[in-house]
């Protein structure tokens, strides 16, 4: 983008008008984010390039290169507009045929066209695909629509427009108040009411404030984050602005995993080219409102994802997290009132200021008039994964249950095999089994079952997987992450993976089980942070759905599932 | 001056007299020098058995006195008792056990007889050098110092602390705890030892009774049991042990570089290069000026050269007065962070509960065995690092292998083939 600085608010108004009138009809969007590129999306990219000057199709069609489009087992996804006629994976050399047939001539390519792999039917458009199809794509469904290294693309789709009117037509307070009335609730897991911790962060005492955006996402199996980053990461920019000003912040931290190289280096240029365009810095817009952004990598460590772990990370110390007595909204980053949301959290925040806290509150479940912890409202996107049919991201609104999720969007269970079991929050929320398939995706409704909601992640597991191998997996996963500072968790972890471990190779005996009970009473009670606090859960909702499984390896010394070595027999145990 | 010894020869019933021949062994004493009077009866220890022994003091100016009984647990202060009632200093007297340490231990008349006559013998022989001894009452200092403030120091110190005395604890390392606080587990009831001990280290701060001499030590000791005197060395310190709170706060200033142990490194490792130390420089110089330069540089280090290695890290220490440990802290927190040169190639397998369900623990056992390492090791010849990973984040693709930060996909048959690719 050629930097261009918006001075202020009036600017901005006509520039995005600009660009508005600019978007031809003729498009042709492929994906070429993390997913993409790992399936050769990079050599479609110079396929295109290659092509779109042979044809010369520049100002006739626009060619957009997009981040994640959710369906990771169909990237890269080449999706022509006004058809909507999506092709999964083509190679190189089908890409002539598609701008020719499709994008120039409107016309469907047959034998490229998407195959279900859970009823073998064929799909034409990306309405039709039945991943997408009941999904509710608030926020993800922009991915589609935008370059994620193009700030134009995004302020063209209507970015922007919301810090716009926060600034201009709200005041903080009523920022804050608009936010808490929408129910909108942390999407990192914890499912904290959003307007209510701002109104916190904002009464604090403090000379200097910070927003923090949590992307460390350590959770195994959860990346929608990494989606909604590498899609379209002025989404969280916009609304991290938005925050900071209700706030009264005036400096904003991203903390983003390593192990994201794709998603740091878009969120480094969105953050670049929002302060040449006067998105950011001193001034913005012409309001006086100063605020800027600055980006801290991860090292490799799953408890920096804890809050004050994280922000001793920031301050360049080792991430051990500290008893929240006193909390991060008054005393975080640097001793000072700091506002930590998750990804997904700030980019919910452009969607309700644009489009008012009601139009939230229509989707989810309860009632959330009095207050926001009385419903879950909105979408929550999933990174959908396991032995299912159909993988990916998908956005759902909240109330959708379970078995929706897995059985019509994931298309249900691979390879002929039974459902066993799924498993939400990854290490600190637990394994739902088939009882649980009509649960409502809620936060309470959740937590009440035994598991969270998690930051995403949905692992669906089949007859294969041992559920007694899944718990001590978890605790073996909790155990090297454990930052070692207290003793329950340091401790507790340690044994209870010994115990599992030792169940595992058949040697368990019975009063294991009560032993087990005894060290996760401990850590439930007595962990210094929410790591140590919920590691008891996969072991909790194991031992409570999955009893039976328990039993055969300690009394029968039997694996069911056919997975733990020691144990294996030759016939598999039927479970019902 | 010769003495007068009464030699005194017990039966104590049949217990004695049952398998030593008693007439003998008198008969037998009666011969040893300087021995004056020498009796048999039933039961020495009974009345009538004390006033002989009183009598003969006082009526045959004895001088020394043996009885040949029983254990002297049981009745050394019997006679000792009646020795002194006759006016005779009561240790001028010495039993000899012909009963616990020969009639009841052995079955041989003949032998055992004559194992009593050398008994005596020798208790007789000895007597003779015994002297005048009077007991004195002293009064005992009402404090002890306890040396060593390990475990046992500690808990030493506690239960006389308890008893209400005054304890002087004294150790020469600037903390207390020993070899309990550097241990993980105690034996055999795998008990926390942190847990233990802890608790008892806080009582030592705070117990009335106890002065905790740290970093000090004991020069010499003096005087006697009840009444010593000592002489401790306090070493220098720079801190004003009243204010101290324990904050921690001057270890993140403390100025005094520290050498860390080189290990036996070779010389190599002991200094940088000048060319790791251009490298190290310009880093340096990039991130100097930021808010927080040092999770930055070491970032730089850990990409540019592929590790950190350890003089780099002690260099980073004297530029920045900030102390190694707390360096090595941030380093072995952070898995990005390596201290070992890494290989040529790195592979990664996630470990993430998708890539898990999919059968990654098999891929992963595959690649250790082929390589023979475990992850997070380098093969000697540093051609392949082993690494896990916990989630990049592409758990659809799942099992996710990375070779060399690229995607690729893995089968445990296919290791082999793979690491032939790489070499």
């Amino acid at each position: 983008m050629d930097s261009v600085k918006i001075k202020t608010i009036q600017e901005f108004l006509i520039y995005q008008e600009a660009l508005k009138r600019k978007t031809p009809e003729k498009v042709l969007i492929v994906s070429n984010a993390t997913c993409g590129r790992a399936h050769g999306s990079l050599a479609l990219v110079d396929k295109l390039k290659e092509l779109w000057e042979k044809k010369a199709l520049k100002g006739k069609a626009h060619l957009r290169f997009t981040g994640c489009l959710g369906y990771c087992d169909c990237e890269p996804l080449v999706i022509v507009r006004p058809s909507g006629f999506s092709y999964p994976r083509p190679s190189p050399e089908d890409l002539e045929e598609i701008i020719d047939e499709s994008l120039i001539g409107g016309k469907p390519v047959e034998r490229l066209f998407l195959k279900d792999p859970a009823s073998g039917e064929v799909y034409h458009t990306e309405n039709e695909i039945p991943f997408y199809k009941q999904q509710k794509m608030l926020i993800f469904g922009d991915n589609f629509e935008l370059d994620p290294t193009s700030l134009e693309d995004y302020i063209c789709l209507g970015g922007y427009s919301s810090l716009v009117k926060a600034l201009t037509q709200m005041k903080p307070g009523e920022i804050i108040e608009e936010i808490t009335k929408s129910g909108l609730r942390g999407r990192g897991g914890a499912g904290f009411p959003t307007g209510p911790k701002w109104a916190s962060c904002r009464k604090a005492e403090g000379k200097h404030k910070y927003v923090i955006c949590n992307a460390d996402e350590g959770d195994p199996g959860s990346y929608a984050n990494r989606g909604l980053l590498e899609g379209n990461p002025h989404s969280c920019i916009e609304g991290m602005i938005i925050g900071a000003y209700a706030i009264g912040a005036d400096e904003g931290y991203v903390y983003i995993r390593m192990e994201y190289p794709l998603a740091v280096e878009l969120i480094e240029k969105a953050i670049h080219d929002c302060l040449s365009a006067g998105l950011l810095g001193n001034n913005i817009l012409g309001t006086g409102f100063d605020f800027d952004i600055k980006i801290t990598r991860g090292g490799g460590a799953y408890v920096c994802g804890e809050s004050t772990a994280l922000m001793a990370s920031i301050e360049g110390r080792p991430g051990e997290p500290r008893a929240k007595h006193i909390h991060t909204v008054e005393r975080g980053l640097w001793d000072s009132p700091s506002t930590l949301n998750n990804v997904e959290t700030w980019a919910n925040i452009p969607k309700i200021i644009q489009n008012g806290a009601d139009w939230f509150t229509k989707i989810g479940t309860g009632d959330v008039s009095k207050s926001p912890w009385d419903g879950s409202k909105g979408t929550k996107i999933f990174s959908l994964v396991g032995n299912i049919h159909r993988s990916g991201l998908a956005e759902v609104p909240m109330g959708m249950t379970l078995r929706e999720v897995i059985f019509d969007i994931g298309g249900g269970m691979k390879g002929g095999k039974r459902f066993k079991g799924v498993q939400t929050g990854g290490p600190s929320g637990g394994v739902l089994g088939e009882e649980h398939l009509d649960l409502q995706i809620d936060y309470e409704l959740m937590a009440e079952a035994g598991s969270i909601m998690g930051s995403g992640g949905m692992i669906v597991m089949d007859e294969n997987t041992c559920m007694v191998d899944l718990a001590r997996y978890f605790m073996g996963f909790l155990m090297d992450e454990s930052c070692g500072k207290c003793i329950p968790c340091r401790e507790g972890i340690t044994q209870i993976y010994q115990i599992l471990d030792k169940i595992c190779k058949g040697l368990g005996e019975p009063e294991d089980l009560e032993l087990l009970k005894d060290l996760v009473e401990v850590l439930e009670n007595a962990a210094l942070c929410q790591l140590g606090l919920s590691a008891p859960n996969p072991i909790l909702t194991t031992m409570k759905y999955f009893k039976e499984e328990y039993d055969a390896h300690i009394y029968e010394h039997v694996c069911p599932a056919g997975v733990c070595k020691a144990l294996s027999a030759s016939k598999v145990t039927a479970l019902t | 001056m010769s003495e007068r010894i009464g030699v005194y020869i017990c039966h104590c019933g049949t217990n004695i007299a049952n398998t030593v021949d008693i007439t003998a062994v008198a008969e037998y004493a009666r011969t040893l020098p300087e021995v004056a009077v020498v009796r048999e009866y039933k039961y020495m220890c009974s009345d009538p058995g004390q006033e002989m022994i009183k009598k003969d003091i006082k009526n045959n100016n004895l001088t020394r006195v043996v009885v040949s009984s029983c254990s002297p647990l049981m009745h050394e202060n019997t006679f000792r008792g009646a020795v002194e009632d006759a006016g005779l200093n009561r240790f001028l007297f010495q039993m000899s056990n012909i009963r616990e340490q020969c009639s009841w231990v052995h079955g041989d008349r003949r032998k055992a007889t004559e194992k009593a006559k050398r008994m005596i013998a020798g208790a007789v022989r000895r007597v003779r050098w015994h002297r005048e001894l009077t007991g004195r009452e002293v009064k005992v200092e009402q404090s002890a110092m306890v040396v060593g403030a390990g475990i046992a120091g500690i808990e030493a110190a506690l239960r006389i602390a308890e008893a209400n005395k005054k304890v002087y604890l004294v150790e020469k390392e600037p903390s207390i705890g020993g070899h309990m606080a550097m241990f993980d587990k105690t034996f055999p009831t795998l008990d926390c030892a942190a847990c233990i001990l802890t608790p008892k280290m806080v009582q030592i701060g705070q117990h009335h009774n106890i002065e905790l001499l740290t970093y000090s030590e004991v020069e010499e000791v003096s005087g006697f049991v009840g009444n010593f005197n000592v002489k401790v060395r306090k070493k220098a310190r720079y801190i004003d042990v009243e204010k101290c709170t324990g904050c921690g706060s001057c270890l993140e200033r403390c100025p005094v570089k520290y050498k860390a142990s080189d290990n036996g490194r070779p010389e190599s490792e002991i200094e940088m290069t000048p060319e790791m130390k251009r490298r190290v420089d310009l880093i340096i110089d990039t991130h100097k000026h930021e808010k927080v330069p040092l999770p930055a540089i070491m970032n730089e280090i850990n990409t540019d050269i592929g590790y950190l290695p350890r003089p780099a890290l002690k260099y980073i220490s004297q530029q920045f007065h900030i102390p190694l440990s707390f360096i090595y802290h941030i380093a072995t927190f952070y898995t990005a962070f390596k201290l070992e040169p890494q290989g040529e190639h790195t592979i990664k397998v996630c470990l993430g509960t998708a890539c898990y369900v999919r059968g990654a623990q098999r891929i992963l056992e595959a690649l250790e065995e082929r390589l023979e390492i475990k992850a997070g090791e380098t093969t000697p010849d540093l051609k392949f690092t082993l690494e896990t990973v916990n989630c990049p984040g592409s758990c659809t693709m799942g099992p996710v292998v990375l070779l060399d930060d690229r995607y690729i996909t893995l089968e445990p048959n296919k290791v082999d083939q793979l690491i032939k690719s790489c070499t």
